[in-house]
């Protein structure tokens, strides 16, 4: 199945869409390091993971899209078609279908990794900032619930009708999910009535994210023994 | 190998019904021939033995196993060319292939694959990305990937679709030496693939099974019932199937089918392709 898996990374990544959306990561990415970022939110320095997390919560409607859309390749007219072959071989559906998941995941972490790698890069071009280990944190936390949730949630709906995802990519969801954590960065450092405070979540934003991170979870587990074969 | 259908009916889920209760043993070495008119029920049956469907009643055994048991196991041993099919237009030929070998879990796949591309003549093609293919090259990438491998049971169907006559001819004798040792079900509307290959011929039509045996059992079946007359102004009877027209300097020369040859048809002697014309024609009559 490695083997499977590197096709499918190579045909994803390779393709136009992945690098077309690299593009628009990196101008918009650029222009909100610029000319928000550059700033710093609350009081804090551009670099504080306040900063650098706000940066990344508008981020996060790019990176959604992107997501899904990885996972069209999958769920596509084209792909229906590719089935009356792929499924007459011995490999059960349901591990296929998780070395491709794997795959879209892959390259969704990509597209992330383009996200952060841009801000060390503006980080240190700017302020000659490196210590990066502090922003590790409000990247888990930004990212990987709402990505989780994204190709949990999409999986499952492209299981069902492929459309599902371009309409689950046109709803304002990950603009709320991305003012969401943007708030929790620009609001709560003014609660703690200290000058540039350190890093710290509230419990209400810890539960809302766990509850995020283990939906995607179980829509994944959901679809993955879901193997839709009649 | 051995599959046996036994009461085989299929209902979509519309309420169309393809299939019904449909009796048949196939055992290898063979090469079978698939034949029917379009939406006789071909696809959906071949598509019923790879378990990319399943059956509203009645039972497949692979070698005496229910399919629903036995599926890893046929699938281990299939090479199965669908009618309507996709492929990975992003990754060339070789990949493609390397792709389709590890999906059928085969080990060490690099002489399989060259093998596969060697019998369908695609050797300059090995590392063209599959886009850049034509319909016919990618006709002919469809039956590579279904001998890898060197499975048991191979399913074809309509795999001439878009090939030249030259290639045609040369998928034939592939079909042919695959059979030798093998079980090998083939669907096609171009009789004349069936008649110089096939052992065996299965007609259906309806959903039902009207004819299995051989070629020449067919053909025995439209003795008396072809013939070829001059057509002037005579008014064509009703139940005459006019199976070719041909303009010559003398006239129009027809030949037709029919269940009994009216007084001005000379009796010829018939074709596969009368047989199952007239084969088809007698149960619409029906």
């Amino acid at each position: 199945m490695r083997k499977i898996f590197g096709y499918e990374c190579k045909r994803l990544i390779c393709s136009k869409f992945f690098i077309g959306i690299i593009l628009v990561i990196l101008f918009y990415g650029w222009q909100v390091l610029n000319r928000v970022t550059i700033l710093g939110v609350s009081h804090t320095a551009p670099f504080s993971p306040w900063s650098y997390g706000d940066y990344l919560s508008r981020m996060i409607p790019l990176l959604w899209i992107g997501a899904l859309f990885l996972l069209t390749f999958f769920t596509s007219k084209a792909e229906q078609r590719r089935k009356a072959i792929t499924s007459a071989t011995p490999v059960k559906p349901s591990v296929y279908g998780l070395v491709r998941f794997c795959a879209a995941m892959t390259g969704t972490a990509l597209l992330a990794l383009v996200v952060i790698l841009l801000a060390i890069v503006f980080y240190g071009q700017m302020f000659n900032w490196y210590a990066w280990s502090s922003l590790l944190l409000p990247t888990f936390f930004t990212f990987v619930p709402t990505l989780v949730f994204a190709l949990g949630s999409g999986w499952f709906m492209g299981h069902f009708k492929a459309w599902l995802l371009f309409l689950w990519m046109l709803l304002p969801l990950p603009e709320f999910l991305g003012l969401l954590n943007g708030s929790v960065f620009a609001e709560r450092p003014l609660t703690l009535n200290v000058l540039d405070p350190a890093f710290s979540l509230s419990i209400g934003t810890v539960i809302a994210q766990c509850v995020l991170l283990l939906t995607g979870i179980a829509l994944m587990a959901v679809s993955a023994a879901k193997s839709k074969k009649y | 190998m051995q599959i046996e259908l036994k009461e085989l009916s299929m209902t979509y889920p519309d309420g169309k019904q393809v299939l019904r209760h449909l009796n048949l043993s196939l055992k290898s070495p063979s090469l079978i021939g698939l034949l029917g008119p379009n939406g006789a029920g071909k696809s959906t049956l071949m598509k019923l033995m790879v378990a990319a469907l399943m059956p509203t009643d009645g039972l497949i055994l692979v070698n005496g196993q229910p399919l629903a048991k036995a599926e890893r196991m046929l699938k281990s041993n299939l090479g199965y060319l669908p009618q309507n099919f996709g492929l990975f237009d992003e990754l060339t030929v070789a990949q493609f292939l390397d792709y389709m070998a590890a999906l059928k879990g085969l080990r060490s796949p690099k002489m399989t694959i060259q093998e596969a591309i060697k019998a369908v003549n695609l050797v300059e093609k090995t590392k063209s990305k599959i886009r850049t293919l034509s319909g016919g090259q990618r006709q002919r990438v469809g039956i590579a990937q279904a001998l890898l491998g060197n499975p048991d049971f191979l399913i074809f169907d309509e795999p001439t679709v878009g090939l030249d006559p030259e290639e045609r001819i040369h998928f034939r004798n592939l079909f042919s030496r695959t059979a030798q040792d093998r079980l090998v079900l083939l669907s096609t509307h171009i009789i004349e693939d069936v008649q110089s290959i096939c052992d065996q011929i299965i007609v259906v039509n309806h959903g039902r099974v009207l004819f299995t045996g051989t070629p020449e059992e067919l053909i025995q079946t439209a003795v008396g019932h072809v013939g070829a007359f001059w057509e002037k102004d005579l008014i064509i009877e009703k139940g005459l199937h006019i199976t070719s027209r041909v303009n010559t300097r003398h006239g129009v020369r027809c030949r037709a089918v029919a269940d009994k040859l009216p007084s001005y048809v000379k009796a010829e002697e018939p074709s596969l392709e009368d047989a199952y014309i007239y084969l088809i024609s007698r149960e619409a009559v029906q």
